[in-house]
């Protein structure tokens, strides 16, 4: 890839994480962080479409780093990890290969429509083991703590 | 002794209120479940039991003497409001530290709760900004950008001001999403931009309900297979409205 495009990708992926932070109001001490989250996961993003040609692992180590930044974010910043998973994930989204995908199913190009399927599968299995690998490592060890001091089945 | 007793209830009552600010606002289950058994448990309560899917919650909590009350709270709708999650979660931690009075948490809750407005100018900009870089972030040109702004403010309205009247939600996004596609394509036809697709992906990526499809997903394999089957099927119920949507315009004009 050029540098162009990889710059293009990072900025306006940067952009638009802020956008989506202004969106689902995020707190003004909060906004900066947020939109970081997501600039970073685009540089993530960048690097390992460089290293990887299968959309699975072009998507999943961004989510992995989103991930990680949000948790360590939330703890850092005493906030709903929600806050900035949401921010720093919403670049990898795949809108426009769902947009193809239900295009050529309009216009009925079966062929195109089942690759642009199969591709907007495999991206989103990858975000979603991304994020989950994380979340379900921390739910894991925050569970347990609660579980101890509750003591609930 | 009655005292007690009125307290336990106010004190649930509390709990379930919070909890579905929370519900209401985005958050996981997990955290929503979590807080209700915290905030219960700090009060003084022995036991308490949370049953909770994404449009209804329903809690059992038993005081020391053995009396169970229980409550539950029906959710209607939800909506990304992450700012409000982080000052309910800040109030949550508040209650359980400090156990202030249960009146005086309650008027703290409500005083986050009423802050309600419907257009904010800051969400829609918000909202503007995002549309025009992801048209530039999928491979559009700076013209596509633009034209995509309108149709972003555009969705924000209708956002704003016909979603709140409670229509229906998979009517409402086939909608907003044929409104766009018809625009985008609008501006592609008098020269105000060139890649109709590219102004659609940057306007989808709006209305798209991604986030919930990933949290329903977190979800299941968290354990919360009900409230994440439920949020999924509700998500890919949404996409198809948004498909629906687009096809209308692009199967009427893209063949003129």
């Amino acid at each position: 890839m050029e540098l162009n495009e990889a710059l293009r990708i990072v900025f306006s992926g940067l952009v638009g994480s802020g956008g989506f932070a202004l969106f689902f109001r995020v707190r003004k001490s909060r906004i900066l962080w947020a939109t970081l989250g997501g600039g970073l996961t685009c540089v993530v993003y960048v690097i390992s479409m460089k290293y990887f040609d299968h959309e699975f692992f072009q998507n999943l180590f961004p989510a992995l780093f989103g991930a990680i930044y949000s948790e360590v974010m939330a703890r850092v910043t005493k906030s709903p990890n929600t806050t900035y998973l949401a921010c720093s994930i919403i670049p990898l989204v795949p809108g426009g290969k769902l947009y193809y995908t239900m295009y050529y199913f309009i216009i009925g190009e079966m062929d195109l429509f089942s690759e642009a399927l199969k591709q907007t599968a495999r991206i989103s299995a990858g975000l979603a083991v991304g994020i989950i690998t994380i979340s379900v490592f921390v739910h894991i060890v925050n569970h347990g703590k609660f579980k101890q001091i509750y003591d609930i089945e | 002794m009655q005292e007690t007793k009125k307290c336990t209830g106010e004190v649930l009552s509390l709990a379930m209120d919070l909890g579905k600010s929370m519900v209401k606002c985005g958050a996981e289950m997990n955290r929503v479940e979590e807080t209700i058994i915290r905030v219960c448990y700090a009060y003084g309560m022995k036991r308490v039991e949370v049953f909770s899917i994404i449009s209804m919650m329903t809690v059992t909590a038993f005081d020391d003497e053995g009396t169970d009350y229980t409550q539950s709270r029906r959710i209607y709708a939800y909506s990304n409001n992450l700012g409000r999650l982080e000052q309910l979660n800040a109030l949550s931690r508040k209650i359980c530290s400090e156990l202030p009075d249960v009146s005086a948490a309650r008027d703290e809750l409500e005083k986050i709760n009423s802050e309600e407005k419907r257009f904010r100018l800051s969400a829609c900009i918000g909202n503007c900004i995002a549309a025009a870089s992801f048209t530039v972030f999928f491979g559009g040109c700076w013209r596509d950008a633009l034209a995509s702004v309108p149709i972003a403010v555009m969705i924000y309205l209708m956002n704003a001001f016909i979603k709140a009247k409670g229509i229906n939600r998979l009517f409402f996004t086939a909608l907003c999403s044929a409104l766009s596609g018809f625009f985008a394509l609008l501006f592609v036809r008098i020269g105000f931009a060139d890649n109709a697709d590219m102004i659609m992906i940057g306007d989808i990526m709006l209305i798209i309900p991604g986030l919930m499809l990933i949290n329903s997903i977190r979800e299941m394999l968290c354990g919360d297979v009900m409230s994440g089957l439920m949020r999924l099927i509700e998500s890919l119920i949404v996409a198809l409205s948004i498909a629906c949507g687009f096809a209308v315009p692009i199967l009427l004009l893209k063949g003129v």
